[in-house]
């Protein structure tokens, strides 16, 4: 069977815009979720995990037209891509079929609330441009805007906050089956007063910095970015002569379907979707070497997932952290942000830390790893991604 | 692995779970159109379908019924397809922030907003732990959804799946889609819609359930061959591809006995077809259906079901023919080809079992 | 207090959407959650909302809803010692 390799990596959110001021903050151990500065709310104490730059900053970062009207998520969108195309080389050096897939939940959110009194007024034609850009797909199709022509499909996988988890996964069965060589995938999402006050009302957002896996934590912070990989298989990296970084080895998607918004007590969802990756990798879970959680810092997801990874582990269980301490909770773009934190993870030799963490969950037998732990050996990690909905995926990568 | 449609369900602007829009369908007066809802007490107890929005209750119904036609207890995958989710969850939560100055907001609007709902409750309904997912790529949603259902049963991961493509067209939105020029401005007729003068098109509501198998009983609508997305394709790249995907299926042009397109009356939109149809299908009876079912972000996923439904009896009725190419008397192969603006374009090919 | 009540069943039953049923129909006494109505956890956020915007009561965590939302009666009690509309 032809491997599926990981030949590129594109990521930004609070730790900074690249591979290398990410490895450089999670190496610091310190948050990057802090005061509210761009988003327009009147809950300006929450903390939140923001991309260091205005929108009119990444406008110039990215040679985005001044008058080209664009919403923050594809803007976060198009820094990731760019970056994952270029680390690949893929556009100018490309296999035969390549597709691109991003998961994004809200879409064009943060302007429609912003204009929505206007949408509304049929007879007001400000901003009216941003109503065709408000849906998920529209928002997609806008971060791959400058390579039109380049990409063969296109699609948007919206399962919240596992949405960009799974867009790894259908361009991993893309590849296989092979209807395509190639998948550029991931997702984005910029904060939106919509999620703010959406978790808000869920009554799952921390006043303070989160504490995933601590006893005292109160729910997660919110948080904004985009990240992408670029998937290929062994063959196709080696005829265009290209490094590959890593490997895709598992994957699965598995419905809790236990509650809307809550995660089932046992873990039933996160449970099959490990064990499940570990089958389709044909690993043990012996072999796994370091656990990247989802790790919200909600009272439901962190004792559900906590209690599923003793069901698989039992009692072996690897090093764990959620790295949404670091980042925020980047909701849509968290499942390939955190693929990519785990990636880099694997490949410098590093485990990132559990921030904010003092009291273990009684009902758990582990601790998350609380300090950045230097000069490991990581063959094979695990990530997990859960959207509402018991919307669970877990990604396994390894060592090439 | 060969996959097959074993059976589709819809609720729409034609008679609600039943396929009598195909002898006899209800002819769209209105550029703005509702849903005709059936009896959802039948599906739903009133304490599962209180939280429920209308979308919900259509997907929870058509899911249940095709199921039910099916003969199928549960899925390995399920699967949905939704340009906008649930959007009038998510404009009761807008409506909210705004009107309340972010207090006091309705957490089940919120969450029924996020678009995976449909596919989540669907699982919870049925209690499938199997793959989940749901698409939201405009026009492309639903076959976005079918792809991934096809490739799956492909490598031989799953063995059924519930494919989905769910819409609902509120007045809100669909006046802020007016001001895009989405919809008629004047009365219209079916033929001043093949005429296709002026933009526009006429509004319609979607939720089609699918039951995709690898292992189907004789009541199976077809079988699915192919499918394919593309992204902002040249008329040469879509010929291309078209040939290719007969290639592979070891189907010759000429043994085509229908196109089926997504022609829906805006002068912009139908160009696109026209031009294909000259390009790549010349002398092939096309069959349209949003003259029916009107358009929606879902409205891609009647044009698989009126594929199926041709091919099943054999037949493409009269009010479904859009050329006046004489029809071939035997239904074998069909082609379904969309297009979303002209950017996001489709081809599905189907054959009889 | 026993208007109060009767108050608080009207507007569960609107809030909830609970199709069909009738304050009558609703024990005072018995649990909202779990065995009772069969109410779950975004009900309770629901009737925390509620009780926010009609008494102007506050609830900074939703665990505090476990407590209050024992019963109609105990609710009904809670609103009363603590409503400030």
């Amino acid at each position: 069977m032809n491997k599926i390799v990981v030949t590129g990596l594109g990521v930004i959110s609070a730790l900074g815009w690249g591979v290398e001021k990410t490895e450089q903050a999670l190496l610091k151990g310190k948050t990057f979720v802090g005061k509210m500065k761009y988003l327009n709310t009147k809950f300006t104490d929450l903390p939140v995990g923001e991309v260091p730059y205005s929108d009119d900053e990444l406008r110039e970062l990215l040679h985005v037209d001044k008058n080209l009207s664009i919403t923050r998520t594809s803007l976060l969108g198009r820094a990731a891509l760019h970056e994952a195309l270029r680390s690949a080389d893929i556009l100018q050096n490309r296999p035969k079929r390549i597709a691109f897939i991003a998961g994004t939940t809200v879409g064009g959110m943060e302007k429609s609330e912003q204009y929505y009194i206007d949408f509304l007024d049929i007879h007001s034609d400000y901003k009216t441009e941003y109503i065709a850009l408000h849906d998920c797909g529209a928002c997609c199709e806008m971060m791959a805007m400058e390579y039109t022509g380049k990409f063969d499909m296109m699609t948007t996988i919206s399962t919240a906050c596992s949405s960009a988890v799974n867009s790894v996964i259908l361009g991993a069965n893309l590849i296989k089956s092979g209807c395509v060589d190639a998948a550029i995938v991931g997702g984005s999402e910029c904060l939106s007063k919509f999620h703010l006050d959406g978790f808000h009302s869920l009554m799952i957002l921390d006043p303070e910095l989160c504490k995933p896996f601590d006893k005292n934590r109160q729910g997660l912070n919110l948080g904004e970015g985009a990240a992408f990989l670029v998937l290929e298989t062994e063959t196709s990296a080696t005829e265009r002569h290209v490094k590959p970084i890593c490997r895709l080895s598992g994957y699965a998607n598995c419905c809790d379907a236990y509650h809307q918004t809550a995660s089932s007590p046992d873990g039933e969802g996160a449970y099959l979707s490990m064990t499940d990756a570990l089958k389709s990798a044909q690993l043990q879970p012996s072999d796994i070497d370091y656990i990247n959680a989802h790790g919200t810092g909600t009272e439901s997801n962190d004792e559900s997932e906590g209690n599923a990874i003793m069901r698989v582990f039992g009692n072996n269980i690897p090093p764990i952290s959620s790295t949404k301490s670091y980042t925020g909770h980047t909701t849509s773009a968290s499942g390939s942000l955190e693929c990519v934190i785990s990636i880099l993870a694997m490949v410098k030799n590093f485990i990132p830390a559990n921030l904010n963490f003092s009291e273990k969950i009684p009902s758990l037998s582990f601790e998350p790893v609380k300090n950045v732990v230097t000069n490991v050996t990581l063959d094979h990690i695990l990530t997990n991604s859960f959207g509402f909905g018991g919307n669970d995926s877990s990604c396994i990568f390894s060592k090439i | 692995m060969k996959t097959f449609i074993q059976a589709i369900s819809q609720i729409s602007l034609q008679e609600p779970l039943s396929d009598q829009w195909f002898s006899n369908p209800h002819v769209p007066q209105n550029i703005f159109n509702e849903s005709i809802e059936p009896d959802y007490k039948r599906f739903l107890s009133p304490m599962e379908a209180r939280r429920m929005g209308k979308l919900m209750k259509r997907a929870i119904t058509t899911s249940l019924d095709v199921l039910h036609r099916s003969h199928f207890e549960n899925v390995d995958a399920i699967i949905s397809g939704t340009g906008l989710g649930c959007i009038d969850n998510t404009e009761k939560f807008l409506h909210a922030i705004i009107d309340n100055n972010e207090d006091c907001l309705p957490p089940t609007a919120f969450m029924q907003s996020t678009h995976n709902t449909i596919s989540s409750q669907i699982a919870l309904y049925l209690k499938c732990h199997g793959y989940n997912s749901t698409y939201s790529h405009r026009g492309t949603s639903f076959e976005s959804s079918l792809l991934d259902a096809f490739v799956q049963m492909k490598v031989g991961d799953i063995h059924s799946a519930l494919v989905g493509g769910h819409d609902e067209m509120t007045p809100d939105y669909f006046n802020m889609l007016g001001k895009l020029g989405y919809w008629k401005k004047d009365p219209f007729t079916i033929d001043s819609l093949k005429k296709a003068d002026t933009i526009g098109s006429i509004s319609g509501s979607c939720s089609l359930a699918l039951l995709l198998t690898d292992s189907p009983n004789q009541d199976a609508l077809c079988q699915l061959n192919d499918i394919e997305l593309m992204y902002a394709p040249s008329i040469t790249e879509i010929r291309s591809r078209m040939e290719n995907m007969l290639i592979k299926n070891g189907i010759a042009l000429g043994e085509i006995d229908a196109v089926v397109m997504g022609l829906n009356g805006d002068i912009e939109n139908d160009a696109v077809y026209h031009q294909i149809s000259q390009n790549c299908f010349p002398n092939i009876p096309v069959v349209w259906y949003k003259h029916v079912f009107g358009e929606s972000y879902s409205a891609s996923s009647f044009g698989a079901y009126t594929a199926s439904m041709c091919l099943k009896n054999n037949l493409i009725p009269p009010h479904l023919l859009y050329n006046s190419v004489a029809r071939s008397t035997n239904i074998s192969h069909v082609l379904v080809y969309n297009h979303f603006q002209n950017k996001d374009h489709s081809l599905m090919l189907l054959s009889k079992i | 207090m026993e208007q109060l009540i009767e108050e608080l069943k009207k507007q569960i039953i609107e809030v909830l959407n609970l199709e069909g049923m009738k304050p009558e129909d609703i024990d005072e006494n018995a649990p909202l959650f779990g065995e009772g109505l069969g109410l779950d956890s975004i009900d309770a956020l629901e009737l925390i909302v509620m009780m926010e915007k009609n008494y102007g009561i506050k609830l900074a965590n939703a665990s505090e809803g476990r407590e209050i939302f024992k019963s109609v009666r105990i609710m009904a009690e809670y609103i009363q010692a603590h409503r400030t509309k």
